[in-house]
């Protein structure tokens, strides 16, 4: 609105123009980057042999590629010949950079910048080269049917890995700069003629609006994009496989990746995505299907079994079936403390078992499992602190937690469960269908984006059919109408 | 916005007043498996016996002492289920449930006295009661029948109750007895509640008779549990009137659609040498039809259609059924004449004796009025049944012989 004010702020900052003189470029560098304390700040000075000039090259050397620059930049201006600097100098990729604010920024991101005298233009090569591992089997949504491959840490490795999955010239790589001091280059996937305009719009405006120094890496970002920061439950999905995105990518779903994450966002999100594992799709009809029964009722399982235990053996004693009453009640007859704060025990040493499961060194590893089975579960039975059935319980809902793939999900269904016990333990199975109504009402009214939580299930919309269970593939013919894509049809029938 | 806020949160407050309203722990509870009702020294109090479950015996959890007695037996005098619950409090621990009672044991000698239907309205008014729960007459007064019953096997209470329930109960020897069924057939003022007949004391003279032609106490039998459940007891109007023995409550269960029977085994006359008999598997698959033509004047025709199937499984005889046509024509005419002729006699019983009939036919009239007050005035107990014109017939549809078709030759075996 204001092109005037925002010069001016523009000139206050780093926005100066570079001088001719090379004397005075090399101070100001000096100066912006701390050269005299700054020990991996490297500078090089020569005379290039095409112009007889004094040439400066400035890089940060642990982030390039010292080969690169010796054989692309440091020897051709030494030994070639040639009208300028741009045809002297051999490497791919050579830019111009006319402010101190481009010289920073490149420098930041791993290239040799060039400073000639006499001339008020800097040349940009590209000679990064960020450490980083290789592409690796993916660790937390291992399948045993599909490809492993996971998204490792470096940006260009990830693209390259959804790229290498679906060549489409309208997949579009979308590149916005998020940070203040630290500039962070996030990367929007989607395919142009599919992806709705105005989730598409949505999601550029939060990104933009993002107001904080530095956003190191995608989870970091996906907690500054989210609607709901105090949501019990999560609105964007997190996937480190890069198979999985690309398939989110086809349907019409965004895709942000960035640096320094093994795994990508994929936006806007259903329930149906924390509930389905890409292997379902790659198992035949049948086994795919059967594993989404199974995994749901892992999903019922661990939200309910404690909760409906302590609901029923407090308040309808009546509902057990007589055998398994009386076992109950003997088993129980020495234990010293009320049932739901025997289930609450259980569940919280389950879930330090759990905590320090993840935090434990590698090699101290097994400790966790003698110590978890047999002190947790044996010998506090023979203690009689706990009854035995509160173990089968405790284990069954803890074991059928990490059916839950998605780790985002996995905390929310956890802390759920939580809920339903102290409801449960409230007034019963009354307070519990209570409890899990207003629940699902919740989760009803989420959006993610805006996208129903529940959709395309509930409101109904066009979709491949992939809620609860899933068609066979040829039967597939429609997108997910609740994404809205400019191309709903997915295959020609015929 | 705020304000909502605390109001709202304020609300949510107060139901946590509520704190656990009705819980209790399981170990707080002492789970009666089996009720039994005398009558009292009192007119119209009654004797109420509860038998209570140890849950540690049998329960192989944490194994419990197993020296203690699986159950105890408490008897304390009262006006109603409920009420006695409070006063057996006073010397049982904990909290007395009826919620798994299995059974309801009546001594006949109440339920041959009006006060029965008084003490059985408590049952129907508590939630703690399943109206499930079957009831059985005993013979004995029930304390002595529950502490004589001694099962060898089920050391367990309850769970004996169940298998021994069930089984008699598909083997149609005894009926399905449930609450349920006592108030509606009372209610409806028409037809008889047949209810299980059980005993523990074994009759001296054991009359001879047929497999099933027994109630109980008299059948001849060595070893295992004195507790015989055969038979059933015939309520009129809520009040006992007499027993019929397990052959009459087989026919009885054949006859009545609204009870279930399993595989029946069942022994009949061998139609061609008369010394012995033919054992079989009676099955039916269908329904009876009952057709029932109503006349205001003149009795009621009843047509009775009762398809079965025959397994036949043993024929000591050694007559060839099994590949001549004559002898299996002969055969299906002389189980169903065997049938019908028991099933004549019941239904003759029940018109000149008792006045109603154990069938829940009555369910088949009610069609035929328009108003409850036709169907009242109509007075199936008093004017239709009694004068009814009832024919029965059994219709035999399959007839199987088992895996082997033919016996031993004797004569070649013996040579």
């Amino acid at each position: 609105m204001f092109p005037f004010v925002k010069k001016k702020d523009k000139q206050q900052s780093n926005y100066k123009p570079i001088n001719k003189k090379l004397a005075t470029n090399d101070k100001y560098i000096g100066q912006l980057f701390s050269a005299k304390i700054n020990s991996d700040f490297a500078v090089r000075e020569i005379v290039a042999r095409y112009s007889e000039e004094k040439v400066a090259i400035y890089y940060y050397a642990t982030i390039v590629n010292g080969d690169k620059l010796y054989k692309g930049i440091i020897r051709p201006l030494l030994e070639n010949v040639g009208k300028d600097l741009k045809e002297v100098v051999t490497l791919e990729s050579i830019n111009e950079v006319n402010t101190f604010e481009d010289v920073v920024e490149h420098i930041n991101s791993g290239k040799a910048i060039i400073f000639e005298n006499g001339n008020d233009t800097a040349y940009s090569v590209d000679i990064a080269q960020f450490q980083e591992r290789g592409i690796e089997k993916s660790e937390n949504e291992s399948i045993i049917k599909g490809p492993k491959e996971a998204f490792t840490e470096s940006l260009n490795t990830n693209i390259s890995l959804i790229r290498k999955r679906f060549h489409d010239k309208q997949l579009i790589n979308e590149t916005h700069k998020i940070g203040e001091r630290s500039k962070m280059e996030v990367n929007m996937l989607y395919v142009g003629d599919l992806v709705n305009g105005e989730i598409l719009k949505n999601v550029k405006d939060r990104i933009k609006n993002i107001t904080a120094d530095n956003v190191r890496n995608i989870e970091i970002l996906e907690q500054h994009i989210e609607e709901r920061p105090y949501s019990i439950v999560p609105s964007i999905l997190y996937t480190e496989r890069p198979d999985n995105a690309a398939s989110y990518i086809e349907e019409g779903y965004i895709v942000l990746l960035m640096d320094n994450s093994p795994a990508c966002l994929v936006v806007p999100i259903t329930f149906w995505a924390f509930f389905h594992s890409p292997e379902d799709r790659y198992l035949r009809f049948l086994f795919g299907n059967f594993t989404r029964i199974i995994r749901f009722i892992a999903f019922f399982i661990t939200v309910f079994v404690s909760s409906i235990y302590v609901g029923i053996s407090t308040f309808h004693s009546q509902m057990i079936p007589p055998d398994l009453l009386l076992a109950i009640t003997s088993a129980r007859e020495r234990v010293p403390f009320p049932l739901i704060l025997e289930v609450l025990l259980m569940e919280v040493a389950f879930e330090l078992i759990r905590e320090a499961g993840i935090r434990i060194p590698n090699p101290l590893g097994p400790t966790i499992g003698i110590v978890g089975a047999l002190i947790l579960g044996q010998a506090a039975v023979e203690a009689n602190v706990i009854s035995p059935i509160i173990v089968l319980v405790v284990a069954l809902s803890g074991l059928t937690s990490f059916a839950v793939v998605d780790v985002s999900m996995n905390y929310s269904i956890r802390i759920s469960r939580f809920i339903f016990i102290f409801a449960a333990g409230w007034f019963g199975m009354f307070s519990l269908t209570g409890a899990f109504l207003l629940w699902m009402m919740y989760l009803a009214s989420l959006k993610s984006f805006g996208v129903p939580f529940f959709s395309p299930l509930s409101p109904g919309y066009k979709s491949p059919g992939n809620n609860l269970f899933r068609k066979i593939v040829k039967k597939e013919i429609w997108r997910s109408g609740n994404v809205q894509p400019k191309d709903i049809k997915k295959k020609q029938t015929n | 916005m705020r304000k909502l806020k605390y109001s709202l949160l304020l609300s949510l407050i107060t139901l946590l007043l509520t704190g656990c309203y009705d819980k209790t722990e399981l170990e707080q509870q002492a789970y009666v498996v089996a009720i039994g009702v005398d009558k009292g020294e009192k007119e119209n109090t009654y004797d109420l016996t509860y038998q209570i479950a140890n849950p540690e015996v049998g329960s192989s959890i944490t194994g419990g002492s197993s020296d203690e007695a699986p159950f105890e037996l408490v008897t304390v005098q009262g006006i109603d289920f409920m009420t006695a619950t409070a006063t057996a409090n006073s010397f049982v621990a904990k909290n007395i449930t009826l919620d798994h009672t299995k059974v309801l044991f009546v001594s006949e000698e109440l339920a041959r006295s009006e006060s029965f239907l008084r003490g059985m309205q408590g049952a129907s008014r508590t939630s703690e009661i399943r109206r499930q729960v079957n009831i059985v007459v005993t013979k004995e007064d029930t304390r002595t029948f529950i502490e004589t019953n001694q099962p060898q096997l089920e050391t367990r209470p309850h769970k004996y109750y169940q298998l021994m329930l069930g089984r008699s109960t598909e083997t149609g020897i005894v009926p399905q007895s449930t609450i349920h069924r006592f108030f509606q057939l009372t209610e409806g003022d028409a037809d008889l509640f047949l209810a299980m007949y059980a005993t523990t004391q074994g009759e001296d003279d054991k009359t001879e008779g047929n497999v099933d032609e027994y109630i109980a106490g008299q059948i001849p039998k060595e070893g295992g549990n004195p507790t015989q459940f055969m038979g059933a007891a015939v309520f009129k109007e809520g009040k006992m009137i007499d027993i019929l023995n397990g052959e009459e409550t087989r026919i009885a269960l054949i006859l009545d659609n609204t009870l279930d029977m399993k595989d029946l085994l069942v022994t009949f006359q061998d139609p061609i040498n008369k010394e012995y008999q033919v054992a079989g598997d009676l099955s039916k698959k269908d329904e009876t039809k009952v057709e029932v033509d109503y006349k205001k004047e003149g009795p009621t025709k009843i047509d009775v259609t009762v398809p079965f199937q025959l397994e036949v499984l043993a024929v000591p005889s050694l007559i060839d059924y099994t590949n001549h046509k004559k002898h299996r024509e002969k055969l299906k005419e002389s189980v169903e004449g065997e049938l019908q002729e028991t099933a004549d006699a019941l239904v003759k019983k029940a018109q000149e004796e008792y006045g109603s009939d154990p069938f829940y036919w009555s369910i088949y009239i009610r069609s035929q009025f328009k108003t409850i007050e036709e169907y009242e005035q109509a007075d199936w107990n008093k004017k239709i049944w009694p004068n009814a014109d009832v024919t029965i017939n059994f219709d035999m549809n399959r007839i199987e012989f088992g895996k082997m078709l033919k016996d031993s030759d004797l004569e070649e075996v013996w040579d």
